[in-house]
This record gives structure tokens, sequence and C-alpha cells, in this order.
């Protein structure tokens, strides 16, 4: 058993629910920010007690970029679109948690039908892995604004991410940059895409864009 | 020289010619750099393709870590076939802009830019052999992409663009998960973390991998880049980013984008065919989708009013062609790969030829525009005959690549595939059909607003007339050194003649 391990998924479920249940903007992102910050903690976790250079600077790297720049880079977006709340999502907040709970419930139902656990480093990780991801995927579907569209995507990327420690015993180190610069771009890109589609449109909601069709 | 080198050149240089677009430029000077820069892309790739061309196996580069093949080759001879044409347009196409003031130098700019970094970002998913590295510039030409499609900042590009941005980073985050999944599949192989994911190395050590996770991987993977390669039902996106960017991004989308992400997913065809022993289950995979596609693309193209969806919608039946052939195997995968050369060479004049009519008529809305070969001679001429080459007519590269699918698919007796694929074409045909024939000479239609956009130059008839010139004589007389580069691509996904 690592308790320290078992802490960290403890809290990035929690931070799931806290995601699912919150309608400001504001407090999604400082939530993205803490799961950000575990999902840095991580590596360091498994490693326990000998912990290697290059898993330090990858879990310093990506506890700097998912905890502090990805956060401070959304916050600046969320203030230039002028929009604090999600207004009207297309599933309530209480359905929302519901969901969340039976997501919970179906994730520790897959692992357990799936060989993925036995090698892993705690039975929690996968379990965990496919309820974050499952809560991405939700947020991008049930939210409107764009914002919570983003967040949704950081929060299935966060899922894969932990998906991948519990199976891979190491993805080289090119490839982990790559992917890391590869998320920076995108929540940079988002971030300008959605400071313009406020612009043009007064708003941040993305149900809204449907006019093209067929 | 070493041929290691060609490959380095191949990746820096429009990586340097993204820098030097930042210069301070006027927006007609940033356009000339993007025409040459572009043309010197391709001179710079050229040697590596033709040493592989000319029989080299393979040329290896950076530790195993890129690595050029036959698949690859032809892969970034399409590429370059379909970039250098796109950027002489763009001094056409937004010349025309330009002229109306609508083209700032800070827009400018940031096309060349952008431009320049998915052009680099493509020849890496190319030239990458580790699967993590192509991931990395699948993502990567997504996202440098997604303002290509807003150039124009319009309420309908700014839409197009958010639904690509998300619906392809899902899809490419999808496909991570795929290669998670392969990569916990080489734990037994007793190989290093860093040169697992090597193509060469997964390739090699087929027989020790873990075939269940091996199969998952591999849905994932399909699913993932299927959503960028525009396969149905994942192609949501595609139309709208296709018909909502300019034209020359929309030539650079159908032609390249597309593939490259169709590419990933040949690339893993072999291995979760060799692993799940070549039982045909990753075959039928590609076949299912591949015919879904053109299906769902046929009825669509029978309601289309927007001569860009159109062309669009054309895409979707067309990359299902490909996966089709792929999945047939054997002759088909050889079709397959005909394809790809005639619809890289088709699809992109369409665009061509729709955005300067478009210019012209100020619309693209199919009920507005009529009588083209008339009211605009070589664009119009061009539209109309690569409509028809895309729906086969002969002689054409695509006539001859769809019959030898047909042909495929009846050797190996598989009658609900032959009936189906038939059933799309047909539609298709009609569809598209009756749209070439009213847009080329239906005279009720109003004249062009601006017909002053769609004057002939002799860049404009060297723009058209190329492009329909091969695609007819390649129809008719393929050469045996294009045939070979062919067949040894082919070979790659399990192709043979």
């Amino acid at each position: 058993m690592n308790h320290i391990l078992d802490t960290l998924l403890v809290i990035l479920l929690l931070s799931c629910f806290l995601l699912l249940g919150t309608s400001r903007l504001a407090a999604a992102v400082r939530m993205t920010a803490v799961q950000g910050f575990m999902i840095g903690l991580l590596p360091l976790a498994i490693e326990g007690g000998e912990i290697r250079l290059r898993v330090a600077i990858l879990a310093a790297l990506i506890a700097v970029l998912k905890a502090g720049v990805f956060p401070w880079l959304l916050m600046r977006t969320v203030r230039s679109a002028g929009t604090t709340h999600e207004e009207r999502p297309l599933v309530g907040y209480g359905l929302s948690t519901l969901l969340g709970v039976a997501a919970v419930g179906a994730a520790f139902w897959l692992d357990s039908r799936l060989p993925f656990s036995a090698e892993a480093h705690s039975k929690l990780v996968v379990p965990v892995a496919f309820s974050v991801m499952a809560t991405g995927l939700f947020l991008m579907v049930a939210r409107r604004t764009a914002i919570c569209q983003v967040l949704g995507y950081l929060t299935l990327e966060n899922g894969i991410y932990i998906f991948g420690l519990a199976i891979v015993s190491g993805i080289p180190m090119l490839v982990e940059l790559g992917v890391l610069m590869d998320m920076f771009v995108a929540v940079f890109v988002m971030g300008i895409a959605i400071f313009r589609i406020s612009r043009e449109f007064d708003h941040i909601d993305a149900a809204q864009l449907t006019s093209l069709k067929g | 020289m070493v041929p290691s080198f060609y490959l380095y050149f191949a990746l820096a240089l429009p990586a340097l010619l993204a820098l030097a677009t930042l210069l301070r430029l006027s927006p007609a000077a940033q356009l000339r750099l993007l025409a040459f820069g572009t043309a010197g892309v391709a001179l710079g790739a050229l040697p590596a393709v033709i040493r592989v061309w000319a029989g080299c196996d393979e040329i290896v580069a950076a530790q195993g870590w890129l690595r050029l093949d036959a698949l690859g080759a032809l892969h970034v001879l399409l590429l370059l076939a379909v970039f250098v044409p796109a950027a002489v347009y763009a001094r056409r196409y937004f010349g025309v802009e330009i002229a109306a003031g609508e083209f700032s130098a800070g827009a400018a700019r940031r096309f060349a830019a952008l431009w320049f970094g998915a052009l680099a970002m493509m020849l890496l998913v190319l030239l990458a052999n580790n699967l993590g590295i192509m991931w990395v510039g699948v993502e990567a030409t997504t996202l440098l992409t997604a303002f290509l499609i807003c150039t124009h900042r319009t309420a309908g590009s700014l839409e197009a663009m958010w639904k690509y941005l998300l619906m392809c980073s899902v899809g490419v985050a999808v496909a991570f998960m795929g290669i998670l999944l392969i990569a916990a599949a080489t734990r037994h192989t007793g190989m290093p973390a860093t040169s697992a994911l090597l193509w060469t190395n997964l390739m090699a050590t087929q027989g020790k991998l873990d075939p269940a996770l091996v199969k998952a991987g591999f849905l994932f993977l399909v699913v993932g880049f299927g959503t960028k390669a525009g396969l149905a039902p994942m192609h949501n996106w595609l139309p709208d980013a296709h018909s909502q960017a300019p034209s020359p991004v929309s030539a650079v989308f159908s032609g390249c984008l597309l593939n490259s992400a169709l590419y990933c997913i040949l690339r893993c065809l072999p291995l979760a065919e060799g692993v799940s022993g070549n039982t045909g289950w990753a075959r039928g995979v590609l076949v299912a989708l591949g015919l879904l596609s053109m299906l769902v693309a046929a009825g669509l193209l029978l309601a289309q009013r927007d001569l860009k969806r159109l062309l669009a919608y054309s895409s979707v039946e067309h990359i299902g062609v490909m996966a089709l052939g792929v999945g047939l195997g054997g002759l088909g995968a050889f079709a397959a790969m005909l394809h790809m050369l005639g619809h890289a060479l088709a699809k992109p004049l369409g665009f061509f030829c729709a955005g300067t009519i478009g210019q012209a008529y100020g619309t693209h809305d199919l009920r507005r525009i009529g009588g083209v070969v008339r009211q605009a001679p070589p664009w119009g001429i061009g539209l109309v005959l690569s409509l028809l080459a895309l729906i086969g007519m002969a002689p054409g590269v695509l006539f001859l690549s769809e019959l030898l699918v047909l042909k495929a698919a009846v050797e190996q007796q598989a009658w609900w595939t032959v009936g189906l694929y038939l059933a799309a074409l047909a539609v298709a045909f009609i569809a598209v059909l009756r749209r070439a024939i009213a847009l080329g000479w239906d005279s009720s239609a109003p004249p062009p607003e601006r017909p002053s956009a769609a004057a002939a130059g002799a860049d404009a008839w060297l723009l058209t007339i190329l492009p329909l010139v091969l695609l007819s004589v390649l129809g008719l007389l393929l050469p045996m050194g294009l045939a070979e580069l062919l067949l040894r691509a082919a070979m790659i996904v399990g192709g043979a003649l």
C-alpha cells in the first residue's frame, strides 16, 4: 500500500465532483489547477523513496504548467470574456454530481473486468483514471460555455495521463515533452479562440454556435 | 552527402521559414514568401523522396526516430504536390482581397507563419518513426491550422474553428489512449521504454506483443485519428471547416491534413493485423468505416446547396474509398494509393476554382452560380472537369482507382461490400453530376458581381490545366516508375498486385 499515492488519487476524485457541481467559472478553473498539481505529484508518489532526476524534472514541469500557467491563461480568458457563471447548463449540477457518482461506480466495475490493475501501483489508479476521463467528456458535452469545454478537455487529458502512469512503465522523455508542449499550445490557442468568439458574438455560449448545418 | 541529412533539412526548412514570416513585410511580400518558400521546402524535401523512390528502402536519421520509407515518401510527394500549388494559388486568392483592402499585414503574417508551421508539423508526422512523436505532430497540426480556418473573422468561420478545434483535440486525445495501450502491450518484449514505441521495433517484435492490448489500442487509434481523417461517423467538423476556411487552406485540409491522419492509421494496420494473426480483423474495421463514410457522404452530397460543402462531403467519400481499398488489401491497397494520388490532384483543383468563382460571384450558393464555363473560362472549366474527375469519370486516375477497388472486392467475393460500394458511388455520381451540369452551363443564373476576380492569366491556366492533364494522362497511362512507388507503398500496408 502506498498511502501518499492513494491520498492523491482520492483528492483527484473529489476535485472531479467539485468540477461537476460548480457554476462559477473561476472556481472551476481553480479546481483544475488543484487537479494539475496532484497530477504533477503522482509520478513522485509512484516512485516512492528514490526519485530519479528525470522524473523530478517532469513532475515539476507538469505542476508548473497544469497548476500555474494553464489556470493563469484560463483566468485571463474568463476575465476578458466577461462571463463569470455557467448560466444554463444542459445538465443541472445536482444531476451532474449524481452522474459523477454513477461514473465512479462504472469505472470500478470496468476496472474489475480489465487486467490493468494487477500490475498497477495502486488498485485505485485505473478506476480513478476512468472516472476523471468520464468527467472530462461529460463536461465537454453537458456545459455550454466554451471555457467549461476547455476545462473538460484538460480533465480528459488528465485522466488519460493517469491511465498512462498506471499501465505504461515509461514514456520516452521526448514524447512527454512533446505532449506537454501540445497541451500548452492547445490551452493558448483555445484561450485566443474564446476571446475572439466572445468579441464576435458577445457570449461564449458554444451551444449557440449552430448556424452551420447539413 | 549523408542521406539522414536530407530528413533534418526537410524538417528544418519550413520551421525556419515560419520564423522568417515574423519579419515586418507587406501582405504582398508575405504572399511571395509563402509561394517561394513553399516551393523551396519542396525542393528541400525532394532529394529524400527521390532517393527512396529510386530504390533505397529507407532513410533513417536521429538514431531511428526519423525514418522515410516508400509509404512515407509517397505521402510526402503528395503533400508537396498539394502545398506548392496551394501556396501559388494563395497569392492570387488573397491578391483579390489585398486589392479590396480586406487583407491586412497582420493577417498575412499570421497566415504565413501558421502555414509554414502546419507544413513542418505534417512533415514531422510523415517522417516520425516513433508513435508518440507522430501523435505530437498530429495534435500540433490541429492547433496550428485552427486559426487558418478563421483567417476571415466571420461568425461562421469562428464557429467552424471552434468545432474543429474541440472535435479534433478530443479525437486525438482518444488516439493517445490507443498509443498508451500499445505501449502497455510492449511490456514483455524486454525493450527499454525509449525505443519500444519505434515503429520498426514494434513491427520486429510483433510476436511478443500482447494481442488484446494491441487490438484495443488499434480501435482507439482508428477512432481518434479517424476523427481527424474525416471518417464517418466522426466527420461532423469537416464540412464546416472546409467550407469556412479560405480556399488555399481548404485545399490543404482536403489534400494533406486528412491524408496525414489516415497515414497514422495505415501505419498501425499491419501491426494490428500481424499481432491478431492475419485474420483480417483490423482490415474489417477499415472496410466498415470506409463503406459507412462513403454512404453517409453520398447521402449528404444529394442535399448540398453550397459549393464548398459539396467538395467537403466529397472528401469524406474519397477518404472512405481509401480506407475501403486499404481494408480490402492486396490489389485494393494499391488502388487506395492510386486513389490518394488522384484525389490529391483533383480536390485542390476543385477548391481553387470554387474559391475564385466564389470571389467572383460573392457566394458559394449553388443556386446562384451557373454557366461558369462561359463566364469565367479557366476556373469554370477547371471546376466542372475537377467535379467530373472526382465522381470517377473516365479517363481519369480516380476512375481507374475506383475500378481497381471494385475489382479487389469482386475478387474477394465480398458481395455486400461490392453492392454498398457501387450504390454509394452511384448516388455520389448523380448528386455531383447534376450540380456540375448546372454549374457549367445553366445560363439562367445571374452573372458574376466581380468578374475581375476570376480573370484569366498565365497562372490561372497553369493552375487549372496542369492537374487536369496529369489526371487524364496518368489515368490512361500510368508510368512504370510511379506504379512501382505506389506498389511499394501499398506493400507496406499489406498490398500486392
